[in-house]
């Protein structure tokens, strides 16, 4: 009995075994297709931007691969993963990236890149961040960023009201109102590393969660120091209701009010109402919905065919630049690098990608939807280095400046940086 | 002066909010001993309803509201049917843990039908902000307060004078005497549910509409939690006086610790409750014998 | 527990032993050789699962032990687990400390930070406990996100990857060696712990705290070291999930990852010695399954509903499973297992 017990087991146990080596690929002989990652947040807390923002990437390889026959004729596997804005299975989509053999991936949310970015470091697997916290590109590895950061906004918003709205004497005062997580954080960031140095006082700091239903104590304090500029870096729910609540304390008709451009979307008008977001300020790194640029036409033709939820929202053409330069960074490296290599998706196909893609894009002006991206400053690891400013006027945005540029703030000489 | 005026005021009406939110959890543990910890997930679930309702088919506010109360009311019912019931009388462990599956199901149901994860409802209530003294107030913030202290004398009357709310008492108090004097205990349970989802919708339709419809109605149903431990878990009193109380904490401890602290007085305030006084304010002390 | 067909006891020793016949020890030794000869038949790109699955064990068997052995619950354990990677984090990091005195430490801070939150396990239990145990995962994740001259707040903590005596265990597979014979290790001093005097008190706290005081066990000490030792398993669990990871911050350790521990737990079986390690690989590895392949394929089958619904689909099934398993199976699959355990011994008699 016991011998036949053990018979059963041993076959189970082989069985097993040969099911599970069987699972193994055997390497498939088959011409590889070079490949792409994509990480995005589709679904969970911050879908809101996530979505538009992975549909027009997935969008824009569509037409990339359908209407432009590819890069130089080799057409551009996608790998997608929706992240649900979690950190550890965005962690895990990193690694199952490098896996899939992708030669580099590109990650939508600020939160899901610094899960991920350890890992990425580690392999030497190089990845795209669309909006990203200082702390992702300092000091720079191989992780970069798409646009400016959060921190930036400040920094441009800080620049354009000093030169252009300020008209006191000495030091403006300004008050800061932030989400509390990285969206709200970096911008603290910088206004730490560079208020002095721009000549603005910082008078007061509040923080709100994603969940807030009421900010009037915290702006009544903001109202108390007086200050002459208010900027807010948050999402479109609570920014709107921060909005509301100040038009309620008066407190619009005498100070400026700015956005970062994580609120900065059609969503914050729709939510708040447009006479409360009148003449309320905005930093957005890419051109508005509808502007006359060449990359335009085909961006609104197809969101309107396959996403026309997402028309008129902006967050979609920031999706849709990533894919282009996605695309002006795999053109790069098939100018010394040849496709197989490229292909195999493993650690030397991405220092390849890295070292001649990335680091070769130099002055790609994106089909003018945003800022001219240059990677190959290796301190700055940001591709596009300057934003816009808007302002809302009768429920549209309209675009005050050209191209604001926004200097590297280097954190890294700051002891206190990410303390 | 003013600020202090201020921070009374907006604690006491967003407090009033958690207090509405609370009274959900209390109804349940009032009449069938079980704690809810699905809350948050009943208010974000009937708030996605009222939207997918109002937004996305179009229809009329009146009719909406009605048909999301009827969900509301369907929602209970199945709950208290698959889930609660065929746990009756087992180990407190299992009645606590149902509620987390559950909590766990409808938070995957609502991502799976609205997986945009935002949503905002139209405004239920006028815009303009009202003065009370120097302080400022979002009209629908007190409108809010009013529903709230609207349910819980309506609730505290059901409670004292009708037939059910007394059986639902004595059904928490001791469900096998109260089996004995033909009392149906099934559907007292199941009407204690249908009662709690119908406060939550309540609870949800009015946060969303000031706010959004977004995971974070989950985190006000955490907050909320501090409530019924400050109020004691089966007083109705105790939510009406407890969530404005902890409304006023969180705008105080804002003002004098920076405005990050106001995400943890809630949670802090459960802590201090629970190690000194656990039954809360207005709670029932129970004395365990073997 | 019963034995099997003809196997009695003829000392204390025997009676004891865990494994008892010969057919045990044979099982034993070839689950062991299977365990750790894994990469050499499974793909690599399977331990990724693997490992979090290990990982998750030893926080699992931590939760075993003071939920299904002491009866206290816990929903507060991802917050446990913080405490365990930061600690990790900084001593390893910031202090060069050697990997193996910070996986010590990280549980025992972690022990000590739950022993201060066990204390009202003193007075309440239930529900009151259940809620002040959300209270302390809030209040571990926001100390964690504002200290941040510690932790470094919002943009977390990078790990170097754990090294004993100079080997660095810097690729999935050595990771593995590494995570599993902690594992290892864990489960087998839970199930040992179980069966001590310890462990029969905590069952006796468990059944009846009130009836356990009057048999004379002290239940302040019992409850307090159920919570110890409870959350320094959870501690070395976010240890090593910080070394593995490389990155941690506060935004990695979610209420919802505690309540997926507990579901994992009782879907495995609570109070049974084996229950955390079937719960939480047949919750993982589903789980995994559904995000990496089943969820993109349903993405692109299935086009009438909502972009993104599938990630609906994971929430769901866990909590219909675990529903289900609390409705029809309350002492999980464990408690399967050793009933086709039982009959497999009679086969192919029926009793």
């Amino acid at each position: 009995m016991k011998k036949y017990q053990l018979a059963i087991c041993i076959s189970l146990f082989m069985v097993l075994s040969l099911v599970i080596s069987g699972c193994n690929p055997a390497a498939p002989v088959e011409k590889k297709a070079m490949k792409v990652g994509f990480s995005i947040p589709l679904t969970g807390a911050a879908a809101e931007k996530g979505a538009p923002i992975g549909q027009g990437q997935l969008d824009a390889m569509k037409y990339i691969n359908d209407e432009l026959g590819g890069v130089n004729g080799n057409k551009i596997d996608v790998a997608w993963y929706d992240t649900n804005y979690d950190s550890q299975k965005a962690t895990a989509i990193a690694k199952k990236l490098m896996e899939d053999g992708c030669m580099f991936f590109t990650v939508v949310a600020s939160k899901d890149a610094s899960a991920s970015k350890e890992i990425a470091n580690r392999a030497g697997f190089p990845g795209l961040v669309c909006f990203s916290s200082p702390s992702l590109t300092h000091p720079p590895k191989h992780i970069y960023a798409q646009l400016p950061d959060y921190g930036d906004d400040w920094a441009a918003f800080s620049r354009y009201y000093l030169k252009n709205i300020w008209k006191g004497e000495g030091k403006p005062k300004m008050a800061l109102e932030l989400l509390n997580n990285s969206t709200g954080y970096g911008v603290r960031d910088a206004a730490r590393a560079a208020a002095d140095q721009l000549g603005i006082e910082i008078v007061a700091t509040e923080e709100h969660s994603a969940t807030t239903i009421s900010e009037t104590d915290a702006l009544n304090r903001i109202k108390s120091k007086n200050p002459d500029v208010l900027f807010i870096s948050s999402t479109p729910a609570p920014t709107a209701i921060i909005l509301k609540n100040a038009s309620d304390l008066k407190m619009l008709s005498t100070m400026t009010v700015g956005c970062a451009h994580a609120s900065f979307t059609k969503a914050l008008i729709d939510a708040a109402g447009k006479d409360v977001c009148q003449g309320v300020y905005g930093v957005y790194p890419t051109v508005n919905w509808g502007d006359d640029v060449p990359g335009m036409a085909k961006r609104i033709e197809y969101c309107t065919k396959r996403h026309p939820e997402y028309v008129g929202n902006n967050d979609y053409l920031v999706g849709w630049a990533s894919s282009l330069i996605n695309a002006e960074i795999i053109k790069q490296a098939l100018k010394t690098t040849s496709v197989d290599v490229l292909a195999k998706g493993d650690a030397a196909a991405w220092q390849l990608a890295e070292n001649t893609g990335l680091l070769n894009v130099k002055g790609y002006d994106v089909a003018g939807l945003h800022g001219p991206v240059d990677f190959s400053n290796p301190l700055d690891k940001r591709g596009s280095k300057s934003v816009k400013i808007f302002q809302i006027n009768n429920g549209g945005m309209v675009s005050l400046t050209g191209w604001v540029d926004s200097p590297n703030i280097q954190y890294e000489n700051l002891d206190w940086f990410g303390k | 002066m003013e600020l202090l005026i201020q921070n009374i005021v907006t604690g006491l009406t967003t407090g009033m909010i958690y207090a509405l939110i609370a009274l959900g959890f209390a109804l349940i543990w009032k009449s069938s001993g079980v704690a809810n910890l699905a809350l948050g997930q009943l208010v974000l679930i009937s708030s996605w309803f009222t939207y997918g309702m109002l937004v996305q088919l179009k229809i009329p506010f009146l009719i909406g509201m009605l048909l999301t109360i009827v969900f509301a009311i369907l929602l209970g019912w199945l709950i208290e049917r698959l889930a609660l019931r065929p746990l009756i009388g087992q180990p407190i462990l299992s009645l606590i843990a149902v509620t987390l599956g559950l909590a766990y199901f409808l938070e995957g149901l609502t991502a799976f039908i609205w997986p945009q994860g935002q949503g905002y409802l139209p405004k239920a209530f006028p815009q303009d902000p009202i003065q009370i003294g120097t302080a400022t107030v979002q009209q629908e913030l007190l409108w809010g307060a009013v529903i709230s202290l609207v349910l819980f004398i309506l609730l505290s009357l059901f409670f004292k004078y009708h037939k059910m709310g007394i059986a639902m008492r004595a059904t928490a108090d001791d469900q096998l005497a109260i089996q004995a004097c033909a009392v149906p205990v099934n559907r007292i349970f199941s009407m204690s549910w249908i009662f709690a989802c119908i406060v939550a919708a309540i609870g949800g339709i009015l946060i969303s509409s000031i706010a959004a419809i977004n995971y974070g109605l989950v985190e006000t149903g955490f907050k909320s939690f501090s409530v019924v431990i400050l109020g004691g878990m089966e007083s109705f009193l105790g939510c009406i006086i407890a969530g404005p109380l902890i409304g006023i904490c969180e705008t105080f401890g804002g003002s004098l610790f920076g405005s990050s602290v106001k995400e943890l007085i809630p949670f802090l305030i459960i802590i201090i409750v629970i190690m000194f006084k656990p039954f809360g304010l207005f709670g029932e002390e129970r004395i365990e014998r073997i | 527990m019963s034995l099997p067909c003809g196997t009695r006891n003829y000392s204390y020793n025997t009676d004891m032993a865990i494994i008892r016949t010969k057919t045990q020890w044979v099982m034993f030794s070839l689950f062991l050789l299977a365990l750790f000869t894994l990469p050499f038949y499974l793909p690599s790109s399977w331990f990724d699962i693997v490992n979090s699955i290990g990982i998750i064990v030893i926080a699992v068997v931590g939760l075993n032990i003071l939920m299904g052995y002491c009866g206290q619950l816990s929903l507060g354990h991802a917050g446990f687990m913080a405490v365990g990677a930061f600690t990790t984090a900084i001593l390893a990091q910031s202090l060069q400390m050697p990997f193996l005195v910070s996986l010590i430490c990280s549980g025992l801070s972690a022990g000590l930070i739950g022993l201060i939150f066990g204390i009202p396990s003193l007075r309440v239990k239930g529900f009151y406990l259940a809620i002040s145990t959300i209270a302390a995962q809030f209040i571990i994740i926001w100390v964690l996100k504002n200290w941040t001259g510690v932790t470094h707040g919002a943009n977390g903590l990078d790990v170097m990857q754990a090294s004993i005596g100079g080997f660095i265990f810097d690729s999935e597979i050595k990771q593995f060696f590494l995570i599993f014979s902690v594992a290892a290790i864990s489960v087998l001093f839970a199930t040992n712990l179980a069966r001590s005097r310890i462990g029969r008190a905590f069952i006796a706290v468990r059944d009846n705290d009130l009836a356990a005081a009057v048999m004379g066990i002290n239940i302040f000490n019992y409850k307090l070291l159920g919570f110890f030792l409870g959350c320094f398993f959870a501690g070395i669990a976010g240890s090593l999930y910080a070394q593995y990871k490389g990155h941690i911050s506060y935004e990695d350790f979610t209420f919802q990852q505690s309540i997926l521990y507990i579901g994992m737990l009782i879907i495995g079986g609570l109070g049974s010695s084996i229950g955390p390690i079937f719960g939480t690989v047949i919750i993982e590895t589903l789980q995994k399954l559904l995000t990496n392949w089943v969820a993109p394929w349903l993405e692109q089958t299935i086009t009438f509903l909502p972009t993104g619904f599938s990630s609906g689909l994971n929430l769901m099934l866990f909590g219909l499973v675990f529903i289900l398993i609390l409705i029809f199976e309350p002492r999980g699959i464990a408690r399967l297992w050793s009933l086709f355990k039982g009959s497999y011994r009679l086969w192919p008699f029926s009793y």
